[in-house]
């Protein structure tokens, strides 16, 4: 009843999916990491504007649900900005914005739960706040930040997959587009299943044990 | 422990200073002169003020009105709720580079090494070179007895090695004065004399010391001059004998007859 054959025959349709989820994955990661410091330090900021305007960033991107933001991005940015986006351009910048709201409440919060006495140290030793941000307080503040973050980079993997509706080529794309043609639904989504089990559970326990490790130091 | 001179400009002049948080006026006009080379002991109960009264003087904390002038040169004023200094953030930075602190908690870097926490205000803030700065902390390291911990991390530390290390950070920005923010407080009983022993060679060395203590025998024996605090306001300022020996109100009497039991403590310590 199983015809696991199309998924060898069919596989470089795979394996370019799967790069294309990773790519994805680790692009819009990292540009939300930069965007989340942006939005943390605005919220930190001791003036009143940045901070309510990174409340309201957060706030935006935590209260909508992916898949409308992901569409509205693709379908209405275009015509709100006049900018023709391409629909990779578009993704990129949904899912970037998007985890970065996330990341933002993470350092926020991991910046926040250093004592106070460190920047009291660093400010009495004559450094200006960013010095005290840049030497003092993130360093020991990333370290703490390691596992939400990493659990919300796994999250973030698994988001990659909404970008199929907007005919980007990812795994769950491409495993949509092998079955329409081979009728093997279950085999292709099977595969897709596992091929993100195989990445993701080692990830979750590499997660796990940096946790352990963050909480003893 | 050197006499001031009097014909010399005050180290620090603070003059009405004033801090309230809301209603609570935690400082009610404080004036306070300290002179170059002098150690000045702030004591009093909790919540008299001495901390706010200590964080005021390097802008740790912003004064709600008061001036403070730094050897002859106005550095903060705020009158009428008006900032007639109108300071640059760099002149604060500027300013607080050349004042040392200690902390009660001591507040030490616990991602970096105790060599690195010594050399890190001079890296960062003065941008130094790191061969004379590594040799300065050596030495300093050495002076408060931790040459053989410099590569440990501060979590490896007692309560009084942190504080000593603390000292070390401070005084490798080379200050024109310390400030200490009961700096024996958060310690075990058996690790305040290491600490004292650190801080009475500074005094002895001529450092302009602000020191904010409940060790009234480190007050009397060390200090020029005591100030002692209440409900935000200075109840007495002199000499150690005067105001712990003779206290001049009640209020003073009643709080330093704690001191005999520490009196005998420091000593030996003194030797």
């Amino acid at each position: 009843m199983f015809d696991w054959t199309i998924l060898v025959a069919n596989q470089h349709l795979l394996w370019w999916g799967l790069v294309t989820t990773l790519k994805y994955t680790v692009v819009t990661s990292l540009i939300g990491l930069l965007i989340g410091l942006l939005v943390a330090l605005a919220q930190l900021s001791r003036f009143r504007a940045p901070r309510y305007l990174g409340r309201v960033f957060v706030e935006f991107f935590r209260n909508i649900p992916l898949l409308v933001w992901l569409l509205w991005s693709y379908y209405a940015l275009p015509i709100f900005t006049g900018i023709d986006i391409s629909k990779e351009l578009a993704g990129v910048v949904a899912l970037s914005l998007y985890v970065g709201a996330y990341y933002a409440e993470i350092l926020r919060a991991g910046i926040q739960s250093i004592d106070l006495g460190q920047t009291d140290a660093s400010l009495a030793l004559g450094m200006s706040d960013f010095q005290a941000m840049r030497r003092i307080i993130l360093p020991q503040a990333l370290r703490r930040m390691v596992p939400p973050l990493s659990g919300q980079t796994i999250i973030q993997m698994k988001n990659t997959t909404l970008l199929s509706v907007i005919t980007i080529p990812d795994l769950l794309y491409q495993a949509s587009y092998i079955s329409s043609f081979t009728y093997r639904p279950m085999e292709v989504y099977t595969a897709v299943a596992a091929f993100f089990l195989a990445i993701l559970v080692p990830l979750t326990y590499l997660a796990r044990r940096l946790e352990a490790k963050g909480a003893q130091g | 422990m050197n006499a001031g001179n009097a014909s010399e400009t005050p180290l620090i002049e603070i003059a009405g200073l004033r801090k309230s948080y809301g209603p609570v006026d935690v400082l009610q006009g404080i004036d306070l002169t300290v002179r170059r080379g002098e150690v000045v002991a702030l004591v009093g109960s909790s919540g008299s003020g001495k901390t706010t009264l200590l964080r005021c003087v390097n802008l740790l904390e912003t004064p709600s009105s008061g001036r403070i002038v730094v050897e002859g040169q106005p550095f903060f004023e705020i009158a009428d709720g008006e900032d007639k200094a109108r300071l640059s953030r760099k002149a604060i930075g500027a300013m607080r580079s050349r004042i040392g602190m200690v902390f009660q908690h001591f507040n030490l870097f616990p991602h970096m090494s105790v060599l690195a926490n010594v050399m890190e205000g001079p890296r960062t803030v003065l941008g130094e070179a790191d061969a004379p700065n590594r040799a300065r902390a050596m030495d300093l390291l050495a002076k408060v007895g931790l040459a053989d911990y410099a590569d440990r991390f501060p979590d490896r530390l007692s309560g009084g090695q942190k504080q000593r290390v603390s000292i070390a950070r401070a005084l490798n920005m080379r200050p024109m004065m310390m400030l200490f923010d009961e700096p024996t407080s958060a310690l075990d009983p058996e690790l305040v004399g290491e600490v004292l022993k650190t801080m009475i060679g500074l005094a002895r060395e001529g450092m302009t010391m602000l020191v904010v203590t409940h060790e009234l025998g480190f007050a009397l024996e060390v200090a020029d001059r005591v100030v002692f605090l209440d409900c935000g306001a200075i109840a007495a300022d002199g000499p150690p004998t005067e105001v712990l020996i003779y206290p001049p109100t009640e209020r003073i009497r009643a709080f330093v007859n704690r001191f005999h039991e520490t009196a005998a403590f420091m000593k030996p310590l003194m030797r």
